[in-house]
C-alpha cells in the first residue's frame, strides 16, 4: 500500500510564506485535484512533494520515509511530474524524450535496452503518441507535446503521479482523453494522483477528492462534492457560483458568474414581477447595480424563482403550478409597498398570475412608479381572453411608463452602458426562446400596420 | 508484438554511435598525418611516416631511415607535431565544453567562454606580456601560467557572485558572467593603452595561434584536458535530462546542483587550459557543437565525443591553412588561426542551417 503523508508543511520564497500548515494523506488509487486561485500555493505545493522546493517547516513522508532523505533517483523510480511548462531546449525526437522517463532506472552508461524500449512504446500507444516517436518534440503541436510529455511521466512506471495544470494546452477531446487514462491508470493500476486543475469542472468530473488553497493554506479538503461548493467557489475565488449535479455524467457541474462589482450604494428597492425566466437577467443586473430587488409572486421552481434563490432575492412565492391566491397576493402587496419602484416584465400571463398585474394596478394607486417592460405585444403572451390586456392598458392609463426592452429601462433607471449590452443579448435570447411560429406571423403583420 | 522500424533503428544505436567514434578517431589520425606535411618546406609521407616510426619503441629497429636534410627530424617532431598536436587538444577543448556549456545553460548562444574565461584569462596574459613575458617556471612560460590561473580566478570569482546557498542559477551565472566579461575586457584595453612597444604582443595572443607551442607547453595541459572531457562524459545522459528543464531533471533522479557544478568545473578548466597555449579561438567552441548537432543529433551521448574530435579536425585543419597562408602568402607575418576558423566555418555552418532549417530548433 503506497501511502503520501504531507504533514504541517511550509514553504517559503525568501522570507515570504508561499504555503503554511499544509497536510494530506493520500492512498493508492486517488485522484486529488489542487484547486485555488493564481498564486494560493497549487504549484509550491507540487515542488514540495517532487523534492524541489525543501519546506521550511514540516515532513512529506512516502511510505513513511521521509523523501528529503532518500536519493533522488529513487524517488524518480516512484514519483513522476508532469510540469506547467513542458519545453524542450534541444530537439529531441519524441522517443528520446519518452526514454529520457527511463533514466531514474538505467545505470550511469547503461544503453536503454529492450524492455525500456517496451514501456516506451507502450505509454506511447496509451498516450497516443507512438506515431509522433520519431518527430523533433519542438515541432510538434502544444497538444501533442503534452502528451508525450505526459508518456515520458509514465515510463518512469511511478506510483504516484503528480500533474501541474496538465491539460492547460489541450483541446477538449485531448482534456477528456488524457483524464481519462490517468483516472484509468488509477482506478486500475492504484496510482496515485495529484492535479493541479483550474478547470473546476474536469475536477468535478474525475477527481475523487480534492484541497482547496486560499493564500497558501488549505481552505477546504475533501470529498470532491464537500469542497466544490458555491460557498467555497465564492470565499476562494471570489466567484459566484451554481454547483448541480449533471443527470448524464452523474458528477457535479460549476456555472461560474463574472465577478462582482463592489456595487454603487443606492437606497431604492425594486420589486420584479415576473415568471418564467423574464426577471432572471434583470435581478442580477439590477443587483450589480446596487438595487435591493424583491421579486414576486413566483411559483416555485419556476426559473425566475431559482434565480431570485441563488440570488438570495427575497420573494413571495406560490406552491408549484397553483394559481395566485388570495393571501399570497396580499403578502405581494406588503412586499410592493416597500419598494420604490415596481418593473414588470414581459411574463406571459394566464388565469394563474393574472392577479400580479392586479397587484401593478394597486402599486399604481398607492403612487408607487410603474415600469413595464413591453418587449413582447401583450395580445402574443395573454392567455386570458384579453383580460391581461384590458387590465394593462388600464395600467397605461393610470400612468405606468412603458418601455420597450429592459435597455429602455435600464438607461431610464441610470445603469451604466456596459451592462446595457448584456441585456440587450440576453433579451434576443429569450425572445428567440419564446416566439412560436403562429404569432411571428402576426408580428409581421403589426410590424407593417405600424409603419404605415 | 512486431518491431517496428523506429525499435530497430534504436536498437542499433549503441552500435551505430561506436564505428561513428570510431570513423572520426581514424579520420582524425589521418588529419594529424597529413598535417605534418603541411609547412614552409616539404618533407615526402614516405620520411614523415619513418621519422615517426624512429620515436615508437621497439618499432623503431624495423624502420630504416636516413634524413635528406639534417634539420627533417627536427622540423618535424620540434615544430610541426607540437604545433599539430596543440591544435588537437585545444580544438578538442574548446569543442567539448562548448557541448557542455550549450547543455547547462540550454541556450544556443552559449560557449566556452560565455562566463568569463576567455576574459580572465586575458588578463593574465596581457599582465604577463608587460611585466613578466621573459620568465618561466620549469620550462613553462609565464604567460601560459598566468593565463591559466586567472582563468580559473574568475570563474571561481564568477561562480560565487551567482551562487545563492547552494544552488547556482544558470541566468545569474549568465549575467554576471557577462558583467566580469566587461570587466577585464575593459582592463584588457587598459592594458593594451599602456603597452606600447608591447601591443602587438598582446594582440597577438587576443587573436590566437599556436606560433609559440612547445612540447612542454603540451604536456603541462594534457592532463587538464583528457581528463576534463573523460569525465564530462561520464554526464552526457544528465545533459540530456537538462533539456527538459532543471525541475524535471531533477524529478527524473538528477542531482541538478551537484551535476552543473561539476560541470561548469569541467568546462571551465578544459578552456582555461586550451586557452592558456592557444590564446583566444573563439567560433569553435560556439559553432562545432552546432553543426554536429546539426548532422548528429542533440544525444549527449554520442554529441560529446563527436564535437570533440569534429573540433579536434576542425581546428588542425585551420592551423594548416593559416600555415599554408603564413608561407606563401603572408610573408613572415603569422595568420591568426581564429580568422580561419571563423571565415571557414562561418558559411559551412550557414548552408548546414539552411539546409537544414525546418529541422533545427533550439
Amino acid at each position: 500500500m503506497v501511502l503520501l503523508n504531507v504533514d504541517g508543511v511550509e514553504c517559503r520564497y525568501g522570507s515570504v510564506k508561499v504555503l503554511e500548515d499544509v497536510s494530506l494523506s493520500v492512498k493508492e488509487g486517488d485522484f486529488v485535484g489542487i484547486l485555488g486561485p493564481n498564486g494560493s500555493g497549487k504549484t509550491t505545493l507540487l515542488k514540495s512533494i517532487s523534492r524541489t522546493l525543501k519546506p521550511y517547516r514540516g515532513t512529506i513522508l512516502l511510505d513513511k520515509a521521509d523523501i528529503y532523505t532518500l536519493k533522488g533517483i529513487d524517488i524518480a523510480k516512484q514519483l513522476a511530474v508532469v510540469p506547467q511548462d513542458g519545453s524542450v531546449g534541444f530537439s529531441f525526437a519524441a522517443l528520446d524524450v519518452v526514454l529520457m522517463g527511463r533514466n531514474p532506472h538505467l545505470r550511469r552508461f547503461q544503453m536503454e535496452s529492450e524492455k525500456d524500449m517496451a514501456i516506451a512504446r507502450k505509454v506511447m500507444n496509451l498516450t497516443n503518441t507512438w506515431h509522433l516517436a520519431e518527430r523533433p518534440i519542438n515541432e510538434l503541436s502544444g497538444g501533442e507535446r503534452q502528451r508525450v510529455i505526459i508518456a515520458r511521466a509514465l515510463a518512469q512506471e511511478p506510483k504516484i503521479l503528480l500533474l501541474d495544470e496538465p491539460i492547460t494546452h489541450l483541446d477538449i477531446i485531448n482534456q477528456l482523453e488524457i483524464m481519462d487514462l490517468v483516472m484509468d491508470l488509477c482506478v486500475k493500476e492504484g496510482l496515485i494522483v495529484l492535479s493541479v486543475l483550474h478547470d473546476l469542472n474536469l475536477a468535478a468530473r474525475y477527481c475523487k477528492s480534492a484541497i482547496m488553497l486560499k493564500n497558501g493554506k488549505i481552505f477546504s479538503a475533501g470529498g470532491i462534492a464537500e469542497v466544490l461548493t458555491s460557498e467555497n467557489i465564492k470565499s476562494v475565488f471570489n466567484v459566484d457560483a451554481i454547483v448541480k449535479k449533471h443527470l448524464v455524467t452523474n458528477s457535479i457541474f460549476v456555472i461560474p458568474f463574472s465577478p462582482q462589482k463592489s456595487p454603487p450604494s443606492r437606497k431604492c428597492s425594486i420589486h420584479l414581477i415576473c415568471g418564467a425566466g423574464t426577471g432572471t437577467a434583470l435581478m442580477k443586473i439590477l443587483l450589480d447595480e446596487g438595487y435591493s430587488v424583491t421579486a414576486g409572486v413566483l411559483n416555485v421552481l419556476d426559473t425566475d424563482f431559482e434565480t431570485a434563490q441563488f440570488l438570495k432575492i427575497p420573494v413571495t412565492t406560490e406552491a408549484p403550478f397553483s394559481p395566485i391566491t388570495e393571501k399570497t397576493h396580499k403578502d405581494n402587496l406588503v412586499m410592493i409597498n416597500k419598494a420604490c419602484t415596481v418593473v414588470l416584465t414581459s411574463v406571459p400571463f394566464g388565469y394563474g398570475n393574472l392577479q400580479n398585474l392586479e397587484a401593478a394596478r394597486e402599486a399604481l394607486e398607492r403612487e408607487i412608479p410603474v415600469f413595464v417592460v413591453e418587449e413582447v405585444p401583450i395580445e402574443r403572451r395573454d392567455f386570458t381572453q384579453g383580460k391581461a390586456k384590458k387590465l394593462l392598458t388600464e395600467l397605461k392609463n393610470k400612468g405606468a411608463v412603458f418601455v420597450k426592452n429592459q435597455n429602455e429601462l435600464l438607461s431610464l433607471l441610470n445603469v451604466s452602458e456596459e451592462k446595457l449590452k448584456i441585456a440587450k443579448e440576453e433579451t434576443a435570447k429569450f425572445l428567440d426562446h419564446l416566439k412560436p411560429e403562429k404569432i411571428h406571423k402576426e408580428n409581421t403583420i403589426t410590424g407593417k400596420s405600424e409603419k404605415t | 508484438m512486431s518491431k517496428s522500424e523506429v525499435e530497430s533503428t534504436y536498437s542499433k544505436r549503441a552500435s551505430r554511435w561506436k564505428l561513428i567514434i570510431f570513423l572520426l578517431i581514424i579520420a582524425l589520425v589521418v588529419t594529424v598525418i597529413a598535417s605534418l606535411n603541411v609547412g614552409y618546406y616539404g618533407i615526402s609521407f614516405e620520411d614523415i611516416l619513418k621519422i615517426l616510426g624512429k620515436q615508437i619503441p621497439f618499432l623503431n629497429t624495423f624502420v630504416d631511415y636516413t634524413p635528406k636534410l639534417p634539420g627533417d627530424p627536427a622540423v618535424l617532431l620540434l615544430v610541426r607535431l607540437p604545433r599539430i598536436i596543440a591544435g588537437v587538444l585545444v580544438g578538442a577543448a574548446l569543442a567539448a565544453s562548448g557541448v557542455l556549456f550549450q547543455g547547462i545553460f540550454r541556450n544556443p548562444m552559449a560557449d566556452p567562454f560565455v562566463i568569463g574565461v576567455s576574459s580572465g584569462a586575458s588578463v593574465g596574459a596581457a599582465l604577463a606580456t608587460l611585466f613578466a613575458a621573459g620568465f618561466a617556471f620549469f620550462g613553462i612560460g609565464a604567460i601560459q601560467i598566468a593565463a591559466f590561473a586567472s582563468a580559473l580566478i574568475t570563474i571561481f570569482f564568477v561562480y560565487n557572485i551567482s551562487r545563492v546557498g547552494s544552488r547556482v542559477p544558470v541566468m545569474t551565472l549568465l549575467l554576471s558572467g557577462l558583467a566580469v566579461t566587461f570587466f577585464s575586457s575593459a582592463i584588457v584595453t587598459l592594458l593594451q593603452f599602456l603597452s606600447g612597444k608591447e601591443l602587438f604582443a598582446i594582440v597577438a595572443w587576443l587573436a590566437g595561434g599556436f606560433s609559440n607551442v612547445n612540447w612542454l607547453a603540451i604536456w603541462a595541459i594534457t592532463p587538464f584536458i583528457l581528463i576534463g572531457t573523460v569525465a564530462a562524459y561520464f554526464y552526457a545522459r544528465d545533459l540530456n535530462l537538462l533539456a527538459l528543464g532543471e525541475d524535471t531533471a531533477q524529478n527524473l533522479g538528477v542531482d541538478i546542483e551537484r551535476v552543473k557544478k561539476i560541470l561548469l568545473f569541467l568546462g571551465s578548466m578544459v578552456t582555461a587550459a586550451a586557452v592558456s597555449i592557444s590564446g583566444l579561438i573563439g567560433f569553435v567552441g560556439l559553432i562545432i557543437p552546432h553543426m554536429t548537432r546539426l548532422v548528429i543529433g542533440p544525444d549527449h551521448r554520442i554529441l560529446l565525443p563527436t564535437s570533440t574530435i569534429i573540433g579536434a579536425i576542425f581546428l588542425v585543419v585551420c592551423d594548416d591553412v593559416a600555415r599554408m597562408m603564413t608561407g606563401s602568402i603572408m610573408g613572415s607575418l603569422q595568420l591568426p588561426v581564429g580568422v580561419v576558423t571563423a571565415l571557414s566555418g562561418a558559411p559551412f555552418f550557414v548552408y548546414l542551417l539552411r539546409r537544414k532549417k525546418t529541422r533545427y530548433a533550439l
